[in-house]
């Protein structure tokens, strides 16, 4: 099983305020034993919402308005990609995170569909394309 | 630079209603121009928040939340990561991106740049 595991935004990330030496020391520990135990399938940090933008889709318009963006518990400050055998076991890992903000924080652990999980709006000949991807999405890695 | 393009959940995706077959073949199509011109590095769509669940620290302690989650609007329904070349392109593709529910409803996706850094595993 595949899951996105998301970092919620503080005060902190949304000012850029970098994370103190004891924060990058514990989450480098914590890193290393889930690339160790193979969990580890990828993961980032997001600059603050501020460099980002956003596009609305309403019938064929598209707006962007750009950030910062107000709601900074919505916002998303990073996340990783794991493999896990079970749910359990991405509930164990989740428990062992170091607090990622170091204030009040939240981690969202959500699973990731495959592409067999959409059942009939997967036509064959879409399989096949997505297999494509998402074997030129693995080569890239 | 890299890219993450986050599409929000709307309370269809977290329903967990099937996409359209015209709405799988559009990503679809969308995602191979993005391999084509070289700039697609991930992809993927989160099961609905009810599958998941939430780790919080508060007052010194940490507490599990079970799914799902209320405010369908703050959650996240898939992402796409991208490299290009200058936050222009980026928000050019974003702006590409087929509607995330279909051309009849509306839709909105945040588009932020990652860290400078090169991510953990890669």
């Amino acid at each position: 099983m595949r899951f996105m595991v998301i970092v919620k935004a503080s005060r902190d990330t949304e000012a850029g305020v970098m994370p103190s030496e004891q924060m990058l020391n514990e989450m480098g520990k914590y890193n290393e034993e889930l690339v160790k135990a193979g969990v580890m399938k990828g993961g980032d940090g997001l600059q603050p919402s501020s460099k980002g933008a956003r596009v609305k889709f309403s019938g064929k318009k598209r707006t962007v308005v750009d950030g910062p963006f107000a709601e900074t518990k919505e916002l998303i400050a990073g996340f990783w990609l794991w493999e896990t055998k079970s749910l359990a076991e991405a509930i164990e890992w989740a428990k062992r995170c170091p607090n990622p903000t170091g204030e009040e924080s939240e981690l969202e652990i959500r699973q990731i569909f495959e592409i067999e999980d959409f059942g009939e709006a997967v036509t064959p000949e879409i399989q096949q394309r997505q297999d494509r991807l998402r074997a030129q999405i693995e080569r890239g890695r | 630079m890299r890219f993450i393009i986050i599409v929000r959940a709307n309370r269809d995706s977290e329903a967990g209603a099937a996409p359209a077959e015209e709405l799988v073949a559009a990503m679809t199509a969308y995602h191979e121009q993005l391999a084509r011109a070289g700039v697609l590095l991930d992809a993927n769509a989160l099961q609905p928040s009810s599958q998941g669940f939430r780790i919080r620290w508060h007052d010194g302690r940490r507490t599990l939340v079970e799914g799902p989650f209320a405010q369908v609007r703050e959650l996240v329904a898939g992402y796409t990561v991208i490299q290009v070349k200058s936050r222009a392109e980026g928000v050019e593709w974003a702006k590409r991106f087929p509607a995330p529910f279909g051309e009849d409803q509306d839709g909105e996706i945040e588009v932020r740049p990652l860290s400078i850094t090169r991510g953990a595993s890669k």
